[in-house]
Formats: C-alpha cells, structure tokens, sequence
C-alpha cells in the first residue's frame, strides 16, 4: 500500500526562548572573552589583580573558563539544539513556553550563582567542576528540564526520522547528566553551609574528575557543537551532508571511544599504569571519529565552495570544522605519555584548550549566531557581511596569536624543566622560566584583544542586523507576489 | 492545554524553590547560602510574576481578537 499523503500543517515553533538563548550567547560571549583578557593580563602583570581577593587569579579564572564553556558555550548550545530540534522534528517544543522559559532562566540563574560564588573564594576546586553542591543540585534540575524539553520534542515529532544533529545532542546532554552528577557527589558539612567534601579520595577522586573533564570535552564542547554542524553547514551551504552514513558512524565510534580518554589527563601520577596505558590508547583511537566527522563537515560543502568568498558565517563555521581537526589530532599526540612528559603543566596545554574553545566552539557558534539572527528576527541578511568578515580576520589573527605564543611557551617550559647540567642538577630554577614565557604571555594576551574586539563586532553588527531600517524585508504588495518573511514557520 | 499544565507545574516548582531559599536565608551558616538563598527566593517569585503575566496576555489577547470579530 502507498504511503498515505497528509497535507503539511504549519507548526508554530517556540521561537521565543531560542532568541533569548541567542542575546544571552551574545552577552556571555563578551564577558568570557573580557574577563580571559583580564587574567591573561593578571599573568603578564601579576599587580594588575590590584591586591584584592575577588580579583586574583584564583577566583577569576574559573569566572572565565565558566563564562566561556558553560555561559557563552552552554546558552549556544541549548539555543541552537531548541531551534534545530523543533525544525528536524518538525513539532513545537514539549512543555508549553513555561517549561521552556524555565530552562533559561534556570540556566542563566546557574551561571550567575556560579560566578558570584566564585568571586566570593567558593568552590570544590575541581576543574571545570567548581560550583559547590547546592548549585550543582541547582544545575541538575534545570538540566532534567532540559532533557525533559528535547525528548519530548523528539518523542512527539511529526518527522520519522530522528536528524543526526538531534543524536549528537541527546548524547551530549545525557552523558552531562551522568558526568555532573557522578562528578559532584559530595557531602556539605551541613545543609546550610555551601561547604562540602567530595565522597571520592585520593586517586580515585583524581580518576573521576579527569573522566568528568575529559568528557565534558567530549560531549559538551565536542559532540553538541557537532550536533550544531552538522545542522547549520548543510543549511548555510544548501546542500545534504556529504555522507550520511558517515555522520552516523562519526556518533557511535566518537561517543563510545571518548568516554575511555579521560586517564590521559594523569600520566604519570599515582594512577595504575595500566589505566594510564588504556586512556592514551582510546585517545589515539579518537583520531578515526574526529577525523571522519571533520571531512564529513568540510565535504558538505562540495559544490558550494564558492559560498565561501560571500557568506562569511559559513566561512566562520567551515574554519571551525578545520580547527576541530587541528585540535583532536594535537589533543591525541599529547596524550602519548612520553610526548606528555613534555607538555604537561606547561602552557602547550593551554594553547591546545583554546585551539579548540577558540577556533571550533567560539567559531562554529559564530557561524551559527550569524545565520540565525536574520532567520529568527524575520530580517532579509545581516546588517553587513563586511564586518562579519572583519570580525573573521580579527578574530582569526587573534587566534594564531594565542596557540603560536603558548606552543613556544609551553614547550620552552618543558624543556626548561626537564634540563640537568653535568653535575646532574637542575640547570634551571623555576622562576627563570617564569621570566622566560614573559613576552609569550603578553603576545597571547594580545591575542585575546584581537579576540574580544572581533567579539564586539559581531555583536554590533547583529543588534544593528535586528534594529536597522535597511536589513527589513520587503513588504507585500498587493499583487501578493513578495518574499515571505520567516515567521518560524517553515519545515526544516 | 500542554501550556497550561506546564504553567501550573513549573510555578508550583516555584513555590517550592521559593520556600527553600527561604529557609536557606534563615539558617544560613555562611555568606554563600545566604545570598543564594536569597537569590534563589527572589528568582522564585520574578518567575512566578512572568508566568502571572503572561497569563493574563494571553487572555487580553483572545479578548481582543473575540472583540474584534464582534465589533468589526
């Protein structure tokens, strides 16, 4: 029997949170961006932190890396995974605007407590795990919310097929789910103190917290900016994803190699050998997903490349993808034990961390913003594509900046460290590499300057894109033959 | 119909995390549960105004355009 043909009915998609989502990326974005520039400053001039204690390093920095993985990169990713999940699936979002509304302003709520809490000298110290239990419980009920939202809109879709972009990002919030709350069992020294004490000890707390922080590379700043690409690149480029198939083996090998990793990040401590040995193997391992996943993305646009020279959103988003195969074929030598004997606690770490927050995340998310401000505010095309191309360049020189000073640095360090004289002492103190990494240091904070003003272009140019008489569409005329605007209507 | 079980369930939600920063205020041992506790009653009831809010638009909303039908 042929399949029955319904006739399409319109949804009206819940557009509203996507565009709060949207203006709060915009926002976090600058400040992660600023307060990155601030500390990277505090490291060249350490009297800039000015003598006080909310503005020493030690506070400000997990302000920075929190605005920029969990503000600037989370409000993205919740407001491009809303957006696409409503499209691909072609249904509203599950569980009215109130529900919806929720998960932002809970959200938004999480990051501000963080912050403050931060800035007061709360926090578990555990890397990008800091908040203390009452957020993290804060932060869980927000996330079920969150999952609530998109399974719903999955389970209640009118599409049979459920869109690879959605696979990726059920992946991502679930394992978040299970990584913050294995992560964060802990037990407060009363239920009015913010102080608590992690239920894990010595090594084994070391082991869980490095499997949490490797896999929220992998699944929060890895698989749900691929859910991102692997929507926006075929829509900005117009043309299908170059292999479907290919996506979907990209999902299952990456999702289930990346939660092995994480015992790479404690090459030579206290951890078993052997768990050592299994964490550099799976790394390793990950070269074949990333780098399946990263041709996949580029070979979407076959056909198309010539968008390249005209739209510069894509232009942002495909450099993402190169970014994104530049990093997880660095992350993976790094993880070789004896390349780690170099690199570890030397500032080559830091230059890799922002290879990928800087030019996959920030990059593939600016790809995204820059297609969907005109799309979700009904606007004909960007207030001018000559400042987001500026905002390209700057922000690409910026970048270079940044990783190019941190590899000298950082592998000067390590070999700083690892020199002996012929007597067998230790040819250098470690102050002398401080002073060694001074120039480096104030060329990547020069690099974080380029970033920041790239930064505030963008956001210029899209709050003039929204505001400006010369981006409207035009009006109907009576004829009724016009453009129609993009009310949030339209199937995928 | 789903909007308004989900208004209903989420305020209540609300009243709920209202009552807690509530008691957090009160026996707060440190100045971090102090302001969230604060913070987190004061996030409670902005939240529950909006959905207030919102309710009543919407309901503006439809009288409006039954309005309309009737006197246009």
């Amino acid at each position: 029997m042929a399949d029955a043909v319904y006739p399409e009915r319109p949804v009206v998609y819940n557009d509203a949170v996507v565009k709060k989502f949207v203006i709060a990326t915009m926002f976090w974005g600058i400040v992660a961006f600023l307060v990155g520039v601030y500390i990277a400053a505090e490291l060249a001039w350490p009297s800039l932190n000015l003598g006080l204690s909310f503005t020493n390093f030690g506070r400000l920095r997990p302000v920075h890396t929190s605005a920029a993985i969990f503000a600037f990169g989370g409000s993205a990713l919740l407001g491009t995974s809303l957006y696409v999940v409503q499209r691909t699936s072609r249904a509203r979002l599950f569980g009215g605007e109130a529900l919806a509304d929720f998960v932002f302003w809970g959200y938004q709520f999480f990051i501000v407590m963080a912050a403050l809490s931060y800035v007061m000298g709360y926090s578990q110290g555990q890397e990008y795990a800091e908040p203390e239990w009452h957020i993290d419980l804060w932060l869980t009920i927000v996330w079920v919310c969150y999952l609530l939202v998109f399974l719903g809109t999955v389970m209640k879709r009118v599409e049979p097929h459920i869109y690879v972009a959605n696979w990726f990002t059920m992946a991502f919030i679930i394992t978040v789910a299970v990584l913050h709350i294995t992560n964060n069992v802990a037990v407060p020294i009363s239920w009015y103190s913010a102080k608590s004490y992690t239920v894990y000890s010595g090594v084994q707390n070391a082991l869980v917290q490095w499997w949490y922080g490797h896999n929220a590379v992998g699944f929060f700043l890895t698989a749900g900016f691929l859910g991102m690409m692997y929507y926006f690149i075929p829509k900005a480029a117009n043309r299908p994803v170059y292999s479907y198939r290919l996506s979907i083996v990209h999902f299952w090998t990456l999702i289930f190699l990346y939660i092995w990793a994480g015992p790479h990040h404690l090459h030579w401590t206290a951890l078993p050998d052997w768990t050592q040995t299994l964490g550099m193997a799976f790394s390793i391992m990950l070269w074949m997903p990333s780098w399946g996943g990263m041709i996949n993305g580029i070979m979407t646009l076959s056909g198309a490349w010539d968008k390249l020279r005209t739209d510069p959103g894509l232009r942002f988003s495909v450099t993402a993808v190169g970014f994104y195969g530049m990093s997880t074929f660095e992350g993976p030598v790094m993880s070789v034990r004896d390349v780690n004997a170099l690199s570890h606690y030397t500032d080559w770490t830091i230059g890799h961390v922002h290879s990928g927050a800087l030019g996959w995340v920030a990059f593939i998310t600016f790809g995204a913003m820059y297609y969907l401000v005109p799309v979700l505010w009904g606007r004909r095309a960007l207030y001018s594509t000559r400042l987001a191309s500026w905002h390209y360049w700057i922000a690409t020189m910026g970048i270079v900046l940044y990783i190019v000073s941190m590899w000298v640095a950082g592998i000067m360090e390590g070999l700083m460290w690892r020199a002996y004289d012929k007597f067998g002492f230790l040819q250098y103190s470690f102050v002398e590499s401080v002073i060694a990494v001074h120039p480096f240091y104030v060329i990547r904070m020069l690099g974080g300057v380029f970033f920041l003003i790239g930064g505030l272009i963008m956001v210029y140019n899209l709050i003039r894109t929204v505001t400006s008489p010369t981006t409207e569409l035009p009006r109907p005329n009576l004829a009724g033959s016009s453009v129609t605007p993009n009310l949030g209507l339209a199937g995928v | 119909m789903e909007s308004n079980v989900s208004a209903i369930v989420v305020g209540l939600m609300m009243v709920v995390f209202g009552l807690i920063g509530l008691f957090l205020i009160a026996g707060a041992a440190d100045n971090e549960m102090f302001i969230f506790g604060l913070a987190l009653t004061g996030f409670a009831i902005c939240f529950n105004f909006g959905l207030i809010r919102r309710h009543y638009d919407r309901h503006e909303a439809v009288r409006a355009v039954a309005r309309g039908r009737t006197h246009g």
